[in-house]
């Protein structure tokens, strides 16, 4: 029948034109030149570091702008663009001694005239820009040579060095931004071993070799980076496997073993400085009675939970801090005790446990966590509801203020992204932080925590700062406003031909060393 | 059919209005601060209160539905709270994306759906009838997260004939078409040969037959057209579902599209976006409406608008 034969003809056009879809498109004679594709969770969604309060977005950045101080891939600072600094002893004033003969990559010169005209910039509120209170106690800024300059503070700020080595802190070029005005979050210039070559919002972005950067020894190693936004993780693995991306930010704990068993991929996992817990309204009861809060420090087995939902790759909380965090100091894993736990309990008056409503996000490993968390604490009286929120709606019921707060157990975590103790105790531990101005969802307050933390901050002396913080975290663990649960990894993908890239223990990538070995 | 069709296009408007402020009552009713959202858990009430300041959030609703009214008469839509970006710019930059990535799930599904539907019809109770019904509605039943997925591990990553992800030539587009057009191919396929087999019982076509034309004839020029009405309202409707229902598709592909767009701008509370985003949509979904409508007068001489 004609008919049919007409149709089916059509039919198999179609599938024919589909299969000539295939190969077309990117086949050409191998190319000399050498690449990395990175295949990232999220898109950035701003290049200057001054506006910007995302990882994704800082990740991008590193390897294009650097600061005084950075972190390595451990997180401790190192030296970038100062070779050495001073702080007075009040920590109100701090000089930074620059490196000579750097240039940024548009080749304006790099020295004190060019730092100042930086953070004079993101510490005008006329500027708007989202940084802004990160820098706000600098009250003046004195070029003292070309290659010295002075930054005097309004109040006393010991942790004023880490706030440096933050991402915010990468310096931006001053002819850059003069020219480009709000245009310059799109195309940033900096002085580090990557320069910007163009960002296709929501596509891919590409940065190539800067051959002129200053360290010889840690210049760029591959000729081209291009970082591309694939939101589902599943997708991600699929491209790692395929060799469509060499290098993955992030891989979640589920995937770690389907990237091991490959013998074509690596899983880079990093320990992380983010600590993850549960936070008890000590505003209510029953958490405002310390020996409850302990008790439900007894009633987690914290290596169980490691084992199974983080396939291994975490530790115990032993403190408030994760250990990578400048000031940390080890005090004490809560051991797994539910007859503890249920003794502590009755003590404080509630033998047959109590009721409760654990609330956390959405996310897979979240809920799991969640789940596990809620049958452990069941072991010993204590019956809780999970609650899984979306980020916006989450959010918005954490921050209400004390008076309307429901918040009653919550799962969270947190890191310090100065990777200072200050600003892993101060926002999340002191009373000036109760929600809505921070996020101390335990609306927790010790008056011996608060003077501590504030004597941290008053001076620039390292021992001084780390010996009040080491006693503040003893406190902290006594007094237990939260369940203490684990420091977990940080987890990247690779393929095995790949080195020198991973993800830094604040969760911001860190590409700039990335290598075919 | 001009005043009709000009007259429609006017109606359109009214809808838009309507869409509009509906969104922007929304904001009473859903929890989530989008200042908050944007800065970070990790900022200081300060910094909450300055990107509320800077994005407007801080006036009162109806004020700040009339100056985005406002706006929108010249052609602005604000800037996305999320993105910094102008909202037109997002828009703009997500909307071909999207468009490429239907039409060719929609050509796919009508080529095919429409083939296979016609072939099923006429060769009523064969084996290729039962067997791409079946399919049918496999295809209707499948989860497009599932099967992008699994399209990708096989014909992407095991056999290597495609890119993983992202939006490029011909070769980018193969996977995520076929992934989204799915379920509107499965759809058409069982409409057209339902037409079909109502068409085929018609008198005309036996009369066609008698007068002595081919099978071939018959069945192109006269069976499918006339059984094309129902599947071309189908194809429509399908058709505005596809261009807001992509979300899955482009996130497990990572196509820069509106849909993802969408998606991550109500995760984020980015107000003017979803606005933008939404108006664009309904216009689009009105618009095709309107087509289909203008479409049947010219395949159907017994339709006909306006004054006679």
């Amino acid at each position: 029948m004609k008919a049919i034969k007409f149709v089916s003809v059509l039919f198999l056009a179609v599938l024919l034109v589909g299969l000539t879809g295939v190969g077309c498109g990117g086949v050409g004679a191998p190319q000399p030149e050498k690449v990395i594709t990175i295949g990232q969770y999220a898109d950035g969604v701003s290049l200057d570091p001054q506006n910007t309060n995302d990882n994704a977005s800082y990740s991008i950045e590193k390897p294009m702008l650097e600061g005084l101080l950075g972190f390595n891939e451990k997180m401790e600072q190192i030296p970038q663009l100062a070779e050495k600094w001073d702080a007075s002893p009040d920590a109100k004033v701090f000089t930074f001694y620059l490196r000579k003969g750097v240039k940024f990559h548009d080749g304006t010169p790099f020295n004190a005239a060019a730092v100042k005209a930086n953070f004079d910039r993101v510490r005008n509120p006329d500027n708007k820009l989202r940084r802004y209170t990160l820098f706000q106690q600098i009250s003046q800024i004195d070029v003292v040579d070309e290659y010295t300059v002075k930054f005097t503070l309004s109040e006393p700020f010991g942790a004023m060095i880490a706030t440096f080595a933050h991402p915010a802190g990468g310096i931006n070029s001053p002819t850059a931004v003069a020219k480009l005005g709000k245009d310059y979050e799109k195309s940033p210039v900096g002085t580090g071993p990557y320069k910007f070559l163009e960002w296709v919002p929501g596509d891919h972005l590409t940065m190539v070799k800067n051959p002129d950067y200053w360290d010889p020894q840690n210049a760029a190693k591959v000729d081209k980076i291009i970082v591309k936004p694939v939101p589902e993780v599943g997708t991600r693995i699929a491209m790692l496997q395929k060799g469509d991306a060499q290098f993955l930010n992030n891989v979640v704990p589920a995937q770690a073993d389907t990237v091991k068993g490959d013998t074509n991929l690596n899983l880079v996992a990093n320990e992380a400085i983010y600590t993850f817990w549960i936070a008890m309204n000590t505003q209510k009861k029953p958490f405002d009675n310390v020996k409850v809060r302990q008790a439900l420090n007894y009633a987690i087995d914290k290596d169980a939970i490691i084992k199974t939902l983080l396939r291994g790759y975490g530790k115990p909380a032993d403190s408030p801090l994760a250990p990578r965090v400048w000031g940390y100091s080890s005090v004490k894993v809560y051991p797994y005790d539910p007859a503890k736990a249920k003794a502590l309990l009755a003590e404080a008056g509630y033998p047959n446990g109590f009721k409760s409503v654990l609330r956390g996000g959405e996310a897979t490993d979240a809920k799991e966590m969640m789940v596990a968390l809620q049958s452990q604490l069941k072991q010993v009286g204590v019956e809780v509801e999970v609650k899984s929120l979306d980020a916006a709606t989450l959010t918005a019921e954490r921050f209400k203020p004390v008076a309307e707060n429901n918040c009653e157990m919550e799962y969270a975590g947190w890191s310090p992204s100065t990777g200072d103790a200050d600003w892993g105790i101060r926002p999340l531990l002191t009373k000036p932080n109760w929600p809505p101005t921070n996020f101390n969802i335990a609306f927790y307050t010790n008056p011996k925590v608060e003077d501590l933390v504030k004597a941290a901050l008053g001076t620039s002396d390292p021992a001084k700062r780390k010996a009040a913080y080491a006693e503040a975290q003893q406190i902290i663990m006594e007094d237990a406003p939260w369940v203490f649960l684990y420091v977990n990894n940080t987890m990247g993908g690779s393929r095995s031909n790949v080195g020198g890239i991973a993800i830094q223990p604040d969760g911001i990538g860190f590409y700039r060393s990335v290598s075919y070995k | 059919m001009t005043r009709y069709f000009i007259r429609r296009l006017l109606f359109i408007i009214p809808t838009l209005l309507g869409v509009s402020i509906i969104v922007f009552l929304i904001r009473y009713l859903i929890p989530g601060d989008p200042a908050r959202l944007v800065a970070g858990p990790d900022a200081t009430l300060q910094d909450v209160e300055i990107i509320r300041a800077e994005y407007g959030l801080d006036r009162p609703l109806p004020v700040q539905y009339v100056s985005w009214l406002g706006n929108l008469m010249h052609g602005d839509l604000g800037r996305s709270t999320r993105m910094h970006r102008p909202v037109t710019e997002e828009l703009g930059r997500a909307i071909p994306a999207t468009i490429e990535l239907t039409l060719a799930a929609i050509v796919i599904a009508v080529l095919v759906g429409m083939g296979a539907g016609i072939i099923a019809g006429v060769r009523r109770n064969s084996i290729f009838d039962y067997s791409s019904m079946v399919v049918a509605l496999l295809g209707v039943c499948t989860p497009p997260f599932w099967l992008g997925l699994m399209l990708m591990l096989v014909f992407a990553v095991k056999l290597d004939l495609f890119p993983t992800v992202g939006r490029g030539g011909v070769d980018h587009l193969i996977l995520p078409a076929v992934t989204l057009g799915v379920q509107a191919m499965a759809i058409i396929a069982r409409v057209t040969r339902s037409s079909m087999l109502e068409v085929l019982n018609m008198d005309y076509i036996r009369t066609a037959y008698a007068k002595g034309l081919t099978a071939h004839a018959v069945i192109i020029r006269h069976a499918v057209k006339n059984a094309f009405i129902p599947v071309i309202t189908v194809i429509g409707l399908e058709f505005g579902y596809l261009l807001a229902g992509a979300v899955v598709t482009e996130t497990v592909f990572a196509y820069p599209g509106l849909g993802w767009l969408l998606v991550q701008s109500i995760a984020f509370r980015d107000y003017p976006v979803v606005q933008g985003a939404l108006l664009l949509l309904a216009f689009q979904f009105a618009f095709v409406n309107l087509l289909v409508d203008v479409i049947y007068g010219f395949l159907d001489p017994r339709i006909s608008y306006g004054t006679q």
